[in-house]
Formats: structure tokens, sequence, C-alpha cells
């Protein structure tokens, strides 16, 4: 599980206990300027997730750290489908970040209205 | 490895319509993103990275939407040569060539907790109110006022707001069948006798 927070301009993920250890990854700081909007989406997890380098995968328990698919780097941390986000970023290390959280709809809603409108 | 001139593989114009169809009929959080992927036929990955979320793919489909399927209706009714044909022209999306599904849906929907959305619905009923404005002055400027202020009729402006709210009222009230005819006749034979 992932906290997500807004701090002044910036959007701090914290990975959360041993999420850290299986994502090999505990905290990502992400410019809003560089955040394009966020989307609860469960089905997600049904989708390839390409090559994982480096982060833990056991098909149907836990996805975490970063793949490569298309081309594109993803920084996946889910086990409950059911509380994932996906976060587009835009010029970043990653494309894209899938992360379980909390309360779903209040990330969601919280990045929708601080992310900068698009131009 | 360069793929930044790689074409996105769908049509995105396409996908837009298609989405402000599904968000027209089922509402904003009655549409998945497993609904998105499967109704415009693009992957994932791609709807992501050409909307960057479900939200920004909603907010484009209300503005296609207000742009194209409503704004036929408010030429129609710009261009009625009296109140009484406004009405009934307001009524008659289809006839214009206009929908204004979406924008019934989002009123109702996503404006009370999107103040995105709320700006674009509010833009959009403002545009009702000038364009039934227009249609009762038949586009001549507000009459001086030379009447004592108790004998003249309420201005255009003034009234065009719960007009517009009636068309939308009636638009909502002939999805469960309501015939809605009578009722503009009725109220057309009322405002002509202003």
């Amino acid at each position: 599980m992932a906290r997500v927070n807004v701090d002044g301009g910036t959007l701090v993920v914290e990975m959360e206990g041993l999420d850290k250890l299986w994502a090999l990854k505990s905290r990502l700081e992400i410019p809003l300027e560089n955040v394009r909007g966020a989307t609860i989406d469960p089905g997600i997890v049904r989708e390839p997730k390409g090559i994982r380098a480096p982060g833990t995968h056991l098909p149907g328990v836990l996805v975490a750290g970063t793949f490569h698919i298309n081309g594109q780097r993803v920084f996946w941390d889910v086990r409950d489908p059911n509380k994932a986000v996906v976060i587009e970023l835009a010029d970043e290390r990653y494309a894209r970040l899938i992360l379980q959280v909390d309360d779903p709809r209040a990330t969601v809603n919280l990045i929708e209205h601080a992310k900068q409108p698009p131009a | 490895m360069i793929r930044m001139g790689r074409p996105r593989g769908f049509d995105e114009a396409e996908a837009v319509r298609s989405a402000a169809t599904l968000f027209a009929r089922r509402g904003y959080d009655g549409i998945s993103v497993d609904d998105l992927v499967s109704h415009l036929g693009v992957h994932r990955n791609s709807l992501y990275k050409t909307f960057g979320s479900k939200r920004g793919l909603y907010l484009r489909a209300l503005r296609w939407h207000l742009e194209h399927q409503v704004a036929p209706l408010l030429d129609a009714i710009r261009q009625a040569p009296d109140a009484a044909t406004a009405l009934h022209r307001s009524l008659d999306a289809q006839a214009a060539g206009a929908d204004i599904g979406l924008l019934l849906m989002a009123v109702a929907d996503r404006a009370p907790s999107d103040p995105d959305v709320a700006a674009e619905v509010e833009r959009a009923l403002a545009d009702f109110d000038q364009a039934i404005t227009q249609a009762l002055t038949g586009g001549s400027p507000p009459p001086s006022p030379q009447a004592p202020a108790g004998d003249r009729p309420p201005p255009a402006e003034a009234l065009a707001p719960a007009l517009t709210a009636t068309v939308l009222g009636l638009h909502l009230r002939g999805r469960v069948g309501a015939p809605a005819a009578e009722a503009v006749a009725a109220l057309a034979g009322r405002l002509d006798r202003h």
C-alpha cells in the first residue's frame, strides 16, 4: 500500500511497511506539473505487466516494483486490485505509477484537483 | 529506442465521441476504465497516455458534446422567428441534429462535485439563456423603459433562465415518455400574450 500526499507543488508517494522491500523503493517525489491525472482502475491488474526489473511479481498476490512495457517504465505497488489507482506522468523516469491506496476516490480527487489544468 | 513519432494507433476524435455517448448513458461512475477500453477500441496505455485520466477524457467528451451536439440546438433556438417557435424547437433536439443527453447527465451527475464540470455546465446554461433571450426579443435590443415599471412585462433576460430550466426539465420528462407538446403550447401561448 502507498500513501499519497500533495506537499506544495510536489506529489509525494510513500510505500508503507514491507512494500518498501518488495518494491525496492520507499518514496517518490513528482513535481505536480509532471502529473497528468489519476484514475481508479481495478481492471488494470489483468493487463500484461511487461518485464520486471527490479521488483517482485507474485501473480495474483502482489505486483511491486519497476516494470518495462512497450518502451515505457511503469511503477507498481498493488495487492488489492479494488484499491488500485493509476497516476499518469509526463517527462518523468516512470510513465505511470499504479498504486494501491487506502481511499482511491479521495486520492484521485486530491490529484485531479491539485494538478495543473491541461494546456 | 525512439518511439516519439509513433502513431497512437486509434482515432482520438472518434474515441472522444464514443466516450460522450457512454458517459451520457451511464454517468461518470457507471463507466469503468474496462468499459472505455472495450468500447473505444483503445489500449489502456494509449488511453492514459492520450487523456491523462478518465476525468481528462470525460472533460474532453463534455467539451466536444457542448461544441458539436448542444450548439446546433442553440442555433435553432436563436433563429426562431418568435418565442413559441423557439420553445417548440428547443424540445426537438433531433430535428436540429442536436443531442443534450450528456449535458443533462452532467448537470446532476458531476457538476455538484467537480468545479471544472460545473464551469462548463454553467457556460452552456448561460448560452441557453442567451439563445432564448434572443428568440424572445427577435434579436432586437430590449425596449427602452418608457412605461412605468409595474406595467412592463419582465425583460427577456430575466425570463430566460426560467425558460432554460423549463426546457431542460421537459427534456428530462421526455425521457420517461411524458408528452411535452401540450405544455409547450400552453407556455408559448402565455408568452405570446406579453
